[in-house]
């Protein structure tokens, strides 16, 4: 296992340095493309982690293998020094043991053939004495005397000697004297040969003498011949006393001992062997010496001493049996001579006794140490060898084998030892055993224990590891998985421009070929068809290009101060018209605290709502459909009850909000900008299953995918929704609600531009004693709208049909006035309950002004009855202010009827706070200036007529509209009044045109006038059948080309050739633009179009040409006499001759001063004189970040190049309408 | 007449190749839209102005990017650029403009060699585009000094 992870390890660290070498040799210098590099960079360092990983494995086990080695080290040296020190000491000791053994058996021995030498000495001197003392033996007695002396003389030596085995003294003559102990049976005999014999022969022995004398050399020969003629008597002897107790027997000569003869002393010195008798089993030492007659010329007696040498054998048992080893002696030649052991010496099967062989001892151990020693130094044992072995197997066991040689004068002898190892070292082998056992496993222990902590505690590093290589390969993966749905973004993102332009190119084509009068019906229809599909495609695009613009974090939102509210009635007028078809009410209930001004992308919030409401209406068959919004403080807490308190009891929400709403305005948030405004789209359509309403916001995603047959559309819009939302620091979410629908709630995120004025105006309508009577169709707008109204002290009275209407209308004026007009109501319909109690409580207001909020649905249309209803109406209109609630689609036959009985104050649907607030503070204005000027005689009529096409962009520049020069040359009392209205209008209404009809207008305002009626009446009708696509076109801005096109399809769509005439006649422009191509095309572009042009070549230019002219503004001239001039192109005389510019077209990029530094310098000079002139910038960047720059600096709109003929047509249409009227 | 007639048929051909072959596009159709009895030469006039104005632009780009000078404002090349593109957008030299464009996009990366490349470009498709306007004017003149009027 280890190998392979070595291998393993060993394959990455090459593979590292591979990849290093091939950093390394790529030249610097080429060009990798940054995300190669990258790559690069990023698997360096993966591989520098993984090698990092590697290396934690190798160190581990270099940690394993070196514990390993040292616990091994450590058990070899402890086992060695415990071990080689005892063993060294012990063997000293056990050899030092052994040679003191054997010491002493060889002390033994030496003492022994020392005592024998000295007896045989002493047997020598002694026999030498009594011989001489008995010179002469001549005689047998004298012979006989001698003899007994001797007798008595050796018993001595040998009474003294207990050792002693015999003492022999063999004369001359024959004659043997010997005493021998039996050591066997402890009995002592005296043996001695036939004295009669002797004494027979003593003559013949002296003469013998004489012979034996002089020759010494016949001696041998006669001793032999003696020995076998010679009778033996055997006599046992008292051992102590030496008293004979026995009788005398005969025994054959020698049979006994062995008798020193002269043979054994052939020289005549003294002389040592090794003998063996007859009986005893051991071998006996003998030692002999010859006894010299006084003349010292003759050997008269020898003398033999032997000594048993059992007792050494029986020494060295004793001596070796506490060791149970082995000892013996050997002779030079091997003989064995003791033993310590019993077994016998001698070979018992031949006759006569011969010593054994060391080797072919009974006793076993001894035999095999024989035979190892001869074996060890072959057959001739040297002498002075001597062997030391320790450690020799015999057997089956261990012994020390010491041999010791001992150099005797003519009896060399060699000691051997055994004594079995066991003894000695036997407890210290098998301790040793024991200790290197233990001591292995506990080293193996250890090593395992180690090994297991080192991969415990090195786990945690390389498990570390392994998760972060792991974490390395997921980031990778994910890095690529980012960057290819990154790529996918960003082509998209980039792509926008060439897939929306032949877009864009296709629309514009089609509607040039939708102008065009030589087509079939059939063709136009085909030709709408196409185009409604290319609109469709067109918005799928736009969505899927937000999406990943979003996505790709290329969309920027712009920071730019807005008009929530007036954004949003906008929008909610927008769906209005596309809702009447689906009989589905839109209402507004935006509540009193939100902030008027907000910072932030105006565009995108409305797309926000655009897409919800959008949605919303798709899956809205029949109901209503409520965008709530309020204001919220960043508070947490309070705002969190509040938010469950909404959340439980969503019927009483409106009071709740109410409540909460004076909470918050209380406490304003100065410290902090960020507002967090909630919204809530509410509708009573099919509904989401709760398990979509996370995923319905996911791209491509629908609650229910079935209903894309239905309703179309592709799953983008939510998605866009809560990108944007997200964008804006919000959130988004569908929320429960109570019985049928969705119910989806957000809250954003926006900087609030200040602390607005609040409710200012509402202070005009309270306490004003106002009754308003809403006979309005929709439930929901008109219950919202009355408590509104409530709330802020305006007292309100409902009717949602006719009946209802006609019933009120009878109980508040005929009650009031007592007098019935028209009795036949009253019987059919009697009074309500509650509808009694509000009128009697009306009665006690005083001086009551009753506004009456008809819904013109509310009247039988279909008929011919609704001039019957409006007859009956018609009663009160003394009594009552009427306003009439129109639908879009209200016919021209109606509005006439209307106009023709006097009402002035018209309203399209939806009726929403502001539009209310707008007339009810016009019915109070107009009810105090009847108060206080009765006798002024003027006709004021109002024209409330819905401008779907304004955005906020119109709004803007309708701020311009009380200082154009039309409104400036009335100068009548009642301009005062119009400038006014103006002004309060221009705050509260963002979408109304007002028209104003003044019938003191001077003349040259009427065709504008006219122009301008008409514009008002056509756009409806023009917006309903692009309802599909407009929202989105109409309110995003985003794109100007796209948006262009539309835009002049609505607009210009009246503008052009309605009533054959140019469409800018009369506009006096300033164009400054450098590029002279492009100044001259636009010169002649604007000049078709009607309107006058001023060249001018550079931002500084412009500058001047305005500045010098606006205190000029009543020097005035019909612009078409100078168009000659203009034509001309050169610039200041012209300039001069113009007073006053309505438009400037501003080129960006100029050389001297360009576009933004000159708008810059104009509007800082308009500063103070009320004056703005609306700019609109010419660029060749077509990007939405210009636009923003452009309308930072304070232009109003912004014209792409090349110039779109009738894109800038509608454009300076929409900027200068105002003026012209 | 049928003199006329074929060479009004040239010119037609001849403007529709230039449409397809790209080098117009749907400004010249507007810039021809404006000319009328007012301003009869308005389009000669007009893309007149466009040449003295490309040449001079191009004259400036071709100092600007000249190799020798050391540091090359790009600044003032991409102004110079963006001056062509918005006026060769204005006449409907879209291939032009097409150049501009990406020749602008080598300035953002501060590419000379790019740059160099897509001047050369230019003036290639602009010289193009001048003989083929300068040919179809002469058709057109033909054609009215042939017929009295521009038919077109």
């Amino acid at each position: 296992m280890a190998t392979t992870k070595f291998r393993h390890v060993f394959g990455r660290l090459w593979g590292f340095a591979t990849s290093c070498k091939k950093n390394s040799s790529t030249p610097i210098g080429s060009r990798i493309l940054q995300r190669d590099v990258e790559k690069e960079e990023f698997q360096y360092a993966s591989t520098l982690c993984l090698s990092k990983y590697y290396s934690v494995f190798v160190v581990r086990l270099a940690i394993m293998v070196m514990l390993a080695i040292l616990i091994g080290l450590l058990t070899i040296l402890t086992w060695h020094f415990t071990k080689i020190y005892t063993t060294k000491s012990l063997n000293s000791l056990a050899y030092d043991l052994r040679y003191e053994l054997l010491q002493r058996p060889i002390l033994r021995m030496w003492n022994i053939l020392n005592s024998t030498s000295e007896i045989t000495m002493a047997q020598v001197k002694l026999s030498q004495y009594v011989i001489r003392s008995h010179g002469n033996l001549t005689t047998q007695e004298n012979q006989v005397e001698m003899y007994e002396a001797m007798r008595a003389v050796t018993w001595a030596l040998f009474a003294s000697r207990k050792a002693l085995n015999s003492i022999t003294v063999k004369y001359n003559n024959g004659f043997v004297q010997a005493f021998h102990r039996d050591l066997k049976d402890n009995n002592t005999f005296y043996i001695y040969s036939d004295l009669a014999n002797y004494s027979i022969g003593a003559s013949a022995s002296s003469s013998n003498s004489d012979i034996n004398y002089s020759s010494l050399s016949s001696q041998e020969s006669w001793n032999d011949h003696d020995n076998k003629s010679a009778v033996w008597y055997r006599q046992p002897l008292d051992p102590v006393t030496g008293e004979k107790i026995g009788k005398a027997m005969q025994i054959a000569p020698e049979d006994s001992i062995h008798i020193a003869g002269l043979s054994q002393v052939p020289d005549g010195v003294a002389s040592w062997r090794v003998v063996v008798s007859k009986f005893t089993d051991s071998p006996l030492l003998s030692a002999a010496l010859p006894v010299w007659d006084p003349s010292n010329k003759s050997i008269v007696a020898v003398v033999g001493v032997t000594t048993a040498l059992y007792s050494v054998g029986q020494l060295m048992k004793e001596l070796v049996e506490l060791h149970s080893g082995h000892m013996y002696l050997t002779s030079l030649e091997g003989y064995l001579l003791a033993t310590s052991t019993d077994a016998p010496l001698l070979t018992n099967s031949t006759k006569p006794p011969k010593l054994k062989m060391a080797v072919d001892c009974e006793d076993e151990v001894i035999r095999l140490g024989a035979e190892y020693l001869k074996k060890s130094s072959g057959n001739k044992f040297p002498p002075s060898h001597e062997v030391h072995v320790a450690n020799v197997r015999l057997g089956h066991d261990r012994y020390y084998i010491d041999s010791f040689f001992l150099n005797l004068k003519r009896l060399p002898m060699v000691g051997v030892i055994i004594i079995p190892r066991k003894h000695i070292l036997g407890q210290e082998d098998k301790r040793a055993f024991k200790t290197l056992v233990i001591l292995i496993s506990a080293s193996m222990c250890i090593i395992v224990i180690g090994w297991v902590c080192i991969l415990i505690l090195t786990n945690g590093v390389s498990k570390e590891m392994k998760l972060r290589a792991e974490l390395i390969s997921q980031l990778e993966a994910r890095r690529k998985a980012e960057a290819s749905s990154n790529y996918k973004s960003q082509f998209l993102a980039n792509m926008s421009h060439e897939l929306r332009t032949p877009m864009a190119a296709i629309i514009g084509l089609l509607d040039i070929l939708m102008s065009d009068d030589c087509l079939t019906n059939e063709q136009c229809a085909t030709v709408t068809q196409i185009r409604k599909c290319s609109t469709a495609l067109l918005r799928l695009l736009n969505n899927i290009l937000d999406l990943s613009k979003v996505e790709s974090g290329k969309l920027v939102l712009e920071d730019a101060e807005f008009d929530l509210g007036r954004e949003l009635e906008g929008l909610v007028d927008m769906f209005s018209v596309q809702c009447m078809n689906h009989s589905v009410e839109t209402v507004l209930d935006l509540s009193d605290d939100m902030p008027k001004l907000v910072r932030g992308d105006s565009a995108r919030v409305v797309q926000i709502f655009a897409n919800l409401i959008n949605n919303s209406i798709k899956f809205t068959p029949s109901g209503h459909i409520i965008l709530r919004g309020w204001f919220e403080n960043p508070n947490p807490c309070s705002d969190n009850a509040n938010y469950l308190m909404e959340e439980k009891n969503l019927q009483c929400a409106q009071k709740t909000r109410a409540r909460q709403h004076e909470n918050h305005a209380k406490r304003t948030s100065k410290r902090d900008n960020k507002a967090i405004l909630w919204f809530e789209v509410d509708d009573t359509g099919c509904g989401i299953d709760p398990s979509k309403w996370d995923s319905v916001f996911e791209s491509f995603e629908q609650a229910d995918p079935s209903t894309t047959r239905l309703h179309g559309g592709t799953g983008l819009g939510l998605c866009i929704v809560r990108s944007l939302v997200n964008k804006m620091g919000g959130e988004i979410k569908v929320v429960k609600k109570e019985g049928p629908g969705t119910l989806m709630r957000l809250y954003l995120r926006l900087d609030t531009a200040g602390d607005d004025t609040e409710q200012h105006c509402l202070v005009d309508i309270a306490n004003n004693g106002l009754v308003v009577l809403l006979a309005l169709h929709g439930n929901m707008g008109r219950s919202i709208t009355s408590k509104w109204l409530q709330k802020n002290g305006v007292f309100t009275m409902e009717a949602s049909e006719w009946n209802g209407l006609t019933q009120i209308l009878r109980e508040l004026f005929h009650t009031r006035n007592s007098a019935g007009i028209n009795n036949d109501f009253d019987l059919h319909y009697p009074i309500h309950e509650s509808l009694k109690s509000k009128l009697l409580s009306i009665q006690e207001i005083k001086n009551p002004v009753f506004v009456i909020a008809v819904d013109i649905g509310l009247l039988d249309l279909s008929t011919d009855i609704w001039k019957e209803q409006l007859n009956f109406l018609h009663r009160y209109v003394g009594r009552a202010k009427f306003i009439w609630v129109l639908n879009h689609d209200t016919s021209n036959t109606i509005k006439m009827e209307l106009r023709r009985k006097g009402y002035m104050m018209t309203v399209n649907k939806p009726l929403y706070k502001a539009k209310i607030v707008h007339i009810l503070e016009e019915v109070v204005k107009e009810r105090n200036h009847e108060m206080q000027k009765k006798n002024m005689d003027e006709l004021h009529e109002s024209d409330y007529t819905h401008c779907d096409a304004a955005s906020s962009d119109d709004s803007d520049i309708s701020e311009s509209g009380p200082c154009n020069p039309v409104s400036s040359t009335n100068h009548e009392k009642k301009s005062e009044k119009v400038e006014q209205f103006h002004r309060l209008s221009l705050y509260r209404i963002n979408n109304c045109l007002i028209g104003l009809t003044d019938e003191h207008s001077e003349a040259n305002n009427t065709p504008k006038k006219e122009e301008l009626c008409q514009n008002n009446q056509n756009s409806p009708k023009s917006l309903s059948p692009e309802q599909d696509y407009f929202p989105r076109e109409a309110h995003q801005g985003e794109d100007s080309e796209s948006r262009g096109k539309e835009e002049h399809r609505i607009i210009g769509g009246s503008a052009r050739p309605v009533n054959g005439k140019k469409s800018l006649e009369g506009l006096r422009i300033l164009l400054a633009e450098d590029t002279p191509v492009i100044q001259r095309v636009a010169t002649i572009m604007l000049e078709k179009m009607g309107a006058s042009v001023v060249a001018v070549g550079d931002g500084q230019a412009a500058v001047d040409a305005l500045n010098g002219l606006l205190g000029v503004e009543d020097f005035r001239r019909d612009s078409n006499l100078n168009e000659r001039n203009t034509r001309s192109s050169s610039s200041q005389t012209e300039i001069l001759s113009f007073p006053s510019y309505d438009l400037v077209l501003m080129d960006c990029q100029m050389p001297k001063m360009d576009g933004y530094e000159a708008t810059k310098a104009i509007r800082k000079s308009e500063v103070g004189s009320g004056v703005h002139i609306p700019i609109v910038a010419l660029t060749a960047h077509a990007m939405s970040c210009d636009e923003a720059k452009c309308l930072e600096v304070g232009m109003d709109a912004y014209l792409t190049k090349p110039i779109d003929f009738k894109l800038m047509e509608s454009t300076i249409l929409s900027l200068t309408r105002r003026t012209i009227s | 007449m049928d003199v006329v007639t074929q060479m009004q048929r040239q010119l037609i051909q001849y403007t529709s190749s230039l449409f397809q072959e790209g080098f117009l596009d749907d400004q010249f159709n507007q810039l021809q839209q404006l000319q009328d009895e007012s301003n009869p030469e308005f389009v000669v006039e007009v893309v007149t102005l466009f040449f003295e104005d490309a040449e001079r632009l191009l004259n400036e780009l071709s100092k600007s990017l000249q190799v020798e000078q050391e540091s090359i404002d790009f600044r003032r090349v991409d102004a110079h650029v963006h001056q062509l593109k918005g006026s060769s957008s204005s006449i409907g030299a879209q291939r032009v403009q097409r150049v501009c464009i990406a020749f602008r996009n080598f300035c953002e990366q501060q590419n000379v060699e790019g740059c160099l490349k897509s001047l050369q470009e230019i003036k290639q498709e602009y010289s193009l585009v001048k003989t083929k306007l300068e040919t179809l004017f002469k058709m057109e003149k033909q054609l009215f000094a042939a017929r009295g009027s521009i038919s077109r």
